[in-house]
């Protein structure tokens, strides 16, 4: 197999760091995966593949990390947006297209009432523990260590231009501890606004974990007891499990949930829904951001629900992505190798058994990067419903050469 | 958050050490070092202590004070100590050895010289040598800083609570300085020198990148992209722990 190299990409790097900090700020940045063999910037997509700056054609199991649901360049979609578009986006007001996302929206999330869009994730978690705080006059948001729930001041990962106060009311407890989340709430009795959570737990640099059984409803129960608000951040897996929100396909019902990624296909469109005795909480809260309500991404949004129906798109990836769990595992055993593969079919992450300090993994992403696919070592992976079967049999032969290398050069 | 408290723990514990790398480094500095074989210990009223024992032109700091000292020295108070490292006056009380305190010339001496690596001019950083004798002083004060930092900076506090065990190696290529540092359940300990195995790696592309780094000249994640810097194994802890040592030079400006 004929490996890849990054010239252009590398070349823009640093045309980009003579007037972008960093170059690539954030996740995007080439430091959180494998720098020198993975690429740096893209150029096209199509389906479930994108081409990078230098011309290399990769299947991606990253797709923007998570909005390209449905796939690059994905027909229906753009005409959506691009009808639209010729009718105009950025108004004075909002278009009849907010009012009919939001009351799809309430129709496709069983226990909502309401809904209101923003543009990332960030927007829409940081809106909810606002609503949660004005619902209940209380201070404290409790989320699971590790998770991550936006880059804002509250609960951004980095480390840069923080104050202590901007995170002094944010505590955290052992995702699955339900028995450590009671404690934490009774320590702070009173005074505890929400608990913010994942569907499952999807930190980055580690393996992900699914909700231990009763572990849902213990939270439900510690939130019902204690008047907090119960928000669920299904920005990342929201529509990857099930069209209603991953809720249903976990069986939990929160008060407020919020969406990104998948909900508009890459076109940038966010949403939280609530419970109708959130309403009047969140109608105070004053949320607003000159591209909320850009009727394009939600005319793509639109678009985007209709066809994950139309097309039980989602149990088309959780059968390709069973195919490639089920297949990566196999190719690694093998070569005498171990791994985990863990997450949902549809949004798998796999590292190797026998190690905690990534060094194989981040060798297998490189190697496979240079060989037309995008396996992040860090980040979990996501699926589309344009992955076809000859998609995920390329990968796995890919995957296949790559263990090998792994292989001769740690051993088992 | 005590600055002063931090400071003073910055001063004793992370640049009057280098001491130890300053006579290995610079003949001349070795030679004053001959000629003192005693032991000082600076210790602040209310604060941290280091036991500094010169031997054989060899200097060891024994940073939790403990030791036999032949000279005691004691600062009032944090500000005092710190007013001797800034450029301002303090005279510290001998409350031991007095009839030895002579021998603090060429301690006074191995100080400057000191500060003329860790500060250094720019005429000075024309040298290449010299370049490299400031890296790998600049390199274990700052990772010595952050355990100052994780002790005592509650702003860091959160930084600390993420930083998983495992073991840092940082290289400085071709052919060094190396450093390393141990991490396990907060506790953090930082020796010169190359390790096998680490969770950790951080590889500086040279001298000249690595005194940019250190003087805060240098955009790390653009380094990262470009390969200047090569960063493997457990990326959390090397960013936790760099967030430690980037907040050494808010204190030591």
């Amino acid at each position: 197999m004929s490996e890849y190299s990054f010239d252009k990409s590398v070349d823009m790097f640093t045309r980009a760091t003579k007037v972008i900090p960093s170059g690539i700020s954030g996740n995007k940045n080439p430091a959180f995966a494998v720098p020198g063999t993975f690429p740096y910037f893209a150029e096209r997509g199509e389906g479930c593949k994108y081409w990078d700056v230098d011309g290399n054609e990769y299947i991606d199991y990253l797709l923007g990390y998570g909005p390209i649901v449905l796939g690059y360049n994905y027909k229906k979609i753009d005409e959506a947006a691009d009808k639209q578009k010729k009718m105009g986006s950025a108004f004075n007001h909002p278009t009849e297209r907010s009012v009919e996302l939001a009351e799809k929206m309430v129709e496709i999330v069983p226990w909502a009432d309401w809904a209101v869009f923003g543009r990332n994730g960030s927007d829409v978690t940081t809106y909810s523990i606002q609503i949660a705080r004005e619902y209940t006059q209380k201070r404290k948001i409790i989320m699971a260590k590790g998770a991550y729930h936006g880059s804002h001041s509250w609960c951004t990962p980095g480390h840069g231009g923080l104050i202590d106060e901007d995170y002094r009311q944010v505590l955290s407890f052992t995702w699955n501890d339900a028995t450590e989340l009671e404690d934490l709430v009774k320590a702070n009795e009173g005074d505890v606004a929400a608990i913010i959570l994942t569907p499952y737990h999807h930190p980055a640099f580690a393996d992900q974990v699914m909700p231990a059984p009763g572990f849902w409803a213990d939270v439900r129960r510690i939130c019902d007891e204690n008047d907090i608000v119960l928000i669920a951040d299904d920005v990342r897996a929201g529509f990857r499990l099930d069209i209603g929100g991953s809720g249903e396909y976990l069986g939990y019902k929160p008060d407020i949930a919020c969406y990104c990624k998948a909900i508009a296909n890459g076109y940038c469109m966010s949403s939280a829904v609530g419970r109708d005795k959130l309403k009047n909480a969140a109608s105070k809260v004053f949320f607003t951001g000159t591209y909320y309500t850009s009727a394009i991404e939600i005319a793509a949004a639109l678009a985007t629900i209709e066809e994950l129906q139309a097309t039980n798109a989602i149990e088309h990836m959780m059968k390709m992505g069973t195919m490639l769990q089920e297949g990566l595992k196999a190719k690694a055993e093998s070569h005498g190798l171990q791994v985990n593969i863990t997450g949902p079919p549809t949004i798998p992450y796999m590292s190797f058994s026998n190690e905690s300090n990534f060094r194989r993994s981040q060798l297998f992403s490189g190697e496979v990067a240079k060989r037309g696919a995008i396996l992040h070592p860090h980040h979990n992976w996501f699926l589309s419903y344009s992955h076809k079967e000859a998609d995920i049999l390329k990968t796995l032969d890919i995957a296949d050469e790559c263990f090998g290398i792994v292989k001769k050069e740690f051993g088992s | 958050m005590n600055k002063a408290l931090i400071l003073a723990n910055l001063h004793l514990h992370a640049v009057l050490p280098r001491l130890e790398e300053l006579v290995k480094l610079d003949s001349e500095a070795k030679a004053i070092a001959q000629k003192l074989n005693l032991s000082i210990k600076f210790l602040v009223r209310g604060g941290p202590s280091v036991v500094l024992t010169f031997k054989d032109g060899n200097v060891t700091a024994n940073t939790d004070g403990e030791g036999k000292a032949d000279i005691g020295l004691l600062f009032l108070s944090c500000d005092q100590l710190n007013a001797l490292f800034t450029g301002g006056k303090a005279i510290p009380i001998p409350y031991k050895g007095i009839i030895k305190i002579g021998a603090m010339k060429h301690f006074g001496k191995l100080t400057e010289m000191l500060t003329k690596y860790l500060k250094p001019s720019d005429e000075d950083m024309k040298d290449a040598a010299f370049r490299a004798k400031h890296v790998e002083m600049s390199l274990m004060t700052g990772l010595s800083g952050a355990i100052t930092i994780a002790k005592y900076d509650t702003k860091m506090q959160k930084v600390v609570n993420h930083l998983p065990d495992g073991t840092i190696l940082f290289s400085v290529l071709p052919d060094g300085p190396y450093a390393n540092v141990s991490v396990e359940r907060k506790n953090i300990i930082v020796k010169n020198g190359f390790i096998e195995n680490s969770t950790t790696t951080l590889e500086m592309n040279g001298v000249d990148l690595a005194a940019d780094m250190f003087a805060d000249k240098l955009d790390t994640f653009a380094a990262l992209g470009a390969g200047e810097i090569r960063a493997s194994g457990l990326l959390t802890l090397g960013d936790e722990f760099n967030a430690l040592v980037d907040r050494v030079s808010y204190y030591l400006v």
